[in-house]
């Protein structure tokens, strides 16, 4: 089963918080080829943004090994825009309406996020990062 | 997670080359070759996926943020840029 994960998950696997443990056996899950994830170049240049702006602390190159294992990336396209606009998510910000409508492009219908935005969006299931029966379902463990 | 089967064929050579490299890895042919396509075609070997892994794990110095904090972050940058591109525009 595929899914996609949001900004957040790749940040949170690199601080110390009640997000970590569970983020990092998801990215574990991919290295390893246990799952397959997707991420979209519009969540790895949030990654880098984050990681620039020094606002999240030292979290310096975790764009760099965000990409090493999430490449090739799933790229926003003209469809994905047109999707974007039609969706019918009120609580999503206009970034979060990008990486919904990449998952719903390619026919991903999960989006692993700590962001309970994505919920109620109309063929998204938002699974949290500390779900764990969610998760061990989702990557094999 | 592998979902696709292709069958494929090879020279006696080729597969010589292959059973080597996985013995040599202790893995196996399968994921020798599944490295290769990844390596020739877009795409991280294992070994790069694991060590970035390791790497994040390692990392130190990283502070909470908030999912609606992260997106505030995202939003501030993008605010900058626009306004640095209006200036220089004059």
């Amino acid at each position: 089963m595929s899914f996609f994960l949001d900004a957040n998950v790749l940040i949170y696997s690199a601080v110390d918080s009640e997000y970590r443990v569970p983020c990092l056996e998801i990215l574990e899950a991919v290295a390893e080829r246990r799952t397959e994830a997707r991420i979209s170049t519009a969540v790895f240049e949030e990654v880098w943004h984050i990681e620039s702006s020094g606002r999240a602390g030292r979290i310096g190159g975790l764009a760099a090994r965000s990409y090493t294992l999430f490449t090739p990336l799933l790229p926003v396209t003209d469809e994905v825009v047109a999707r974007a606009l039609a969706l019918d998510a009120p609580r999503l910000g206009t970034n979060d309406r990008i990486h919904a409508a990449t998952a719903l492009v390619n026919g991903i219908a999960t989006v692993v996020s700590a962001d309970a935005g994505f919920e109620g969006v109309s063929g998204i299931r938002r699974v949290d990062p500390r779900d764990e029966r969610a998760l061990h379902h989702l990557i094999g463990s | 997670m592998f979902g696709e089967r292709l069958q494929i064929l090879v020279s006696r050579d080729q597969r010589r080359r292959l059973v080597a490299e996985a013995k040599r890895r202790r893995t196996s042919v399968g994921a020798v070759i599944r490295d290769a396509i990844d390596a020739r075609l877009g795409g991280a070997t294992s070994e790069q996926r694991l060590r970035a892994v390791a790497d994040i794990r390692a990392m130190r110095g990283g502070r909470f943020l908030p999912p609606d904090a992260l997106d505030r972050v995202v939003e501030e940058e993008r605010d900058q840029a626009i306004q640095t591109d209006h200036r220089r525009r004059g």
